[in-house]
């Protein structure tokens, strides 16, 4: 098994954005590439991460399409769909193929493009990771998912709305210095707990924005990546796993198990625990689901989360910095673009270079889930020093 | 407290007698794609509920409406996603009985 590396990171702002979906891929792609030195005929393959440009552009063939606009022909391409976790995928896929020797160098992307879209024809792609049949045909939707969860959690562990709000409170925090975030705008506890009901008990400030973007990196194999950088990131783990797709599928909606065990595979595979990750970029899709998160990867006992939060442990100067850039409640979520987002923001910080810098971030963690809690993908990356 | 609720609609692996809420196309357990129907005494819990104030487009207009998930039967129970009849206050462990099945969607209302 080869040792795979992180060589080149490339990203838009996330947010409003003017640009076609092409265009933000192909920018971070032009980016990641741009940020190191491999040229283009060392390339063998890109993969994309996208969810709804199918349905909201019309646009599929996305793969080969951003390919042949950055000057790729000639190699194979594919697009990963995850709903929320598509671009985690397309990173997992990358990975394997370096890992197990098929490729040396890959470029791996996501984009997505949400906010130009009617209301109704955004809320229906969206609904499409739900399952039709069953929670879908109830009118459950995302936020009702993460509110089905926030209930139980708080009737099981007794966590106060004030507590889960403190999520909210120190991601719009740490997105204020973030310049690719979509909220710059700090807010209180009472600001999120006065917002209006979305799906109770969540409101409107427990849930991420929608926005456009696209970020993009560059893996190669360790054996060459010093050729292309002087600070190669080592991937030291990788996890990829599924869980259930509806709501009444859980006997316990508390622990997500796409996570759990996503998380396993990703620590045994870089030999680790939980108490070495230094940083971490995790989904939090809602203030709930931060929470949540936080627990199924094993930083905190079951139904401890929430006061770890109150309590300034995550923030950017506590014991386990938790979304430094501000995660998806202020980066905002272009679906499939997350996954690679977050894995862009943890490279920052192991690079010595994020605006909201965790001290001496060694080992960083960056998770992606999809659907309702249908699938994750969990990816351990290392400082340039442990290579 | 109302009269008893009607059976609820479940069906049971013919193979292997896994009990199922939602329908399945073939069995989790045992791969059989063989089904019979196994009605199930319609009284119920609230494992989690929330309220749906913005819908999405296929329920525009119906809000604010909650869904619930629901432990429906017995002895035996099915765990499944419905919607409950307008009622804010209910909230985990609390009773529900079994109304109807409508296009599809289980519904209960406070027992
Ligand atoms: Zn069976």
């Amino acid at each position: 098994m080869n040792d795979v590396c992180v060589v080149g990171t490339g990203t838009t702002e996330f947010g409003v954005r003017e640009e076609g979906i092409v265009e933000l891929g192909v920018t971070a792609v032009g980016r990641a590439l741009r940020s190191c030195d491999v040229d283009r005929e060392d390339v063998d393959a890109l993969y994309l991460g996208n969810f709804v440009a199918g349905m909201l552009e019309g646009q599929e063939t996305l793969a080969p399409l951003v390919a042949d606009s950055v000057g790729l022909v000639g190699v194979p391409t594919m697009k990963t769909e995850g709903a929320c976790a598509s671009s985690g995928i397309a990173f997992r896929q990358a990975y394997q193929a370096i890992r197990t020797g098929i490729h040396d160098v890959v470029v791996v992307t996501g984009v997505e493009r949400m906010t130009s879209a009617e209301t109704s024809e955004f809320t229906r792609a969206l609904g499409s990771a739900a399952d039709h049949g069953t929670d879908g045909a109830t009118g459950l939707t995302f936020p009702g998912f993460y509110g089905l969860v926030l209930d139980r959690y708080m009737h099981e562990y007794g966590a106060t709305r004030e507590q889960v709000a403190a999520v909210s409170v120190k991601n719009r925090r740490n997105g204020a210095s973030n310049p690719r975030a979509r909220f710059r705008s700090p807010v209180t506890v009472e600001d999120v707990v006065d917002s209006r009901l979305v799906a109770d008990p969540l409101r409107l400030y427990d849930c991420c924005p929608a926005a456009d973007g696209a970020a993009a990196v560059v893996l190669a194999s360790a054996d060459v990546a010093d050729s292309y950088t002087d600070a190669p990131i080592p991937v030291l783990g990788s996890g990829h796993a599924t869980g259930r797709s509806a709501a009444y599928r859980y006997d316990d909606l508390t622990t997500l198990e796409a996570t759990t065990l996503a998380a396993e595979e990703a620590y045994d595979e870089a030999n680790i625990s939980p108490s070495d990750v230094d940083v971490v970029e995790l989904h939090d899709c809602f203030s709930a689901a931060e929470i949540g998160d936080s627990e199924d990867l094993g930083f905190f006992e079951k139904g401890e989360g929430a006061a770890a939060v109150a309590e300034g442990r995550t923030a950017v100067d506590g014991e386990l910095p938790i979304n430094p850039s501000g995660g998806l409640l202020a980066k905002g979520h272009p679906v499939g673009a997350t996954g690679i987002g977050q894995i862009y923001e943890v490279c920052l910080q192991l690079l010595g270079e994020h605006e909201n810098q965790v001290d001496g971030a060694e080992v960083g963690l960056a998770h992606n889930l999809g659907g309702s809690g249908a699938v994750s993908t969990v990816t351990v990356l290392g400082g340039p020093s442990r290579v | 407290m109302s009269e008893s609720p009607p059976r609820f609609p479940a069906t049971r692996c013919a193979d292997c007698g896994h009990l199922y809420g939602h329908e399945a196309y073939i069995c989790r357990e045992c791969g059989s794609e063989t089904f019979a129907e196994a009605p199930l005494d319609g009284t119920g819990t609230v494992y989690a509920r929330t309220t749906i104030r913005v819908p999405g487009s296929d329920q525009q207009g119906e809000e604010p409406f909650e869904v619930a998930v629901v432990d429906v039967g017995g002895e035996e129970t099915v765990r499944v996603t419905a919607r409950l009849e307008e009622n804010p206050e209910l909230g985990p462990d609390d009773p529900v009985e079994f109304v109807d099945r409508r296009d599809g969607v289980f519904y209960f209302r406070a027992a």
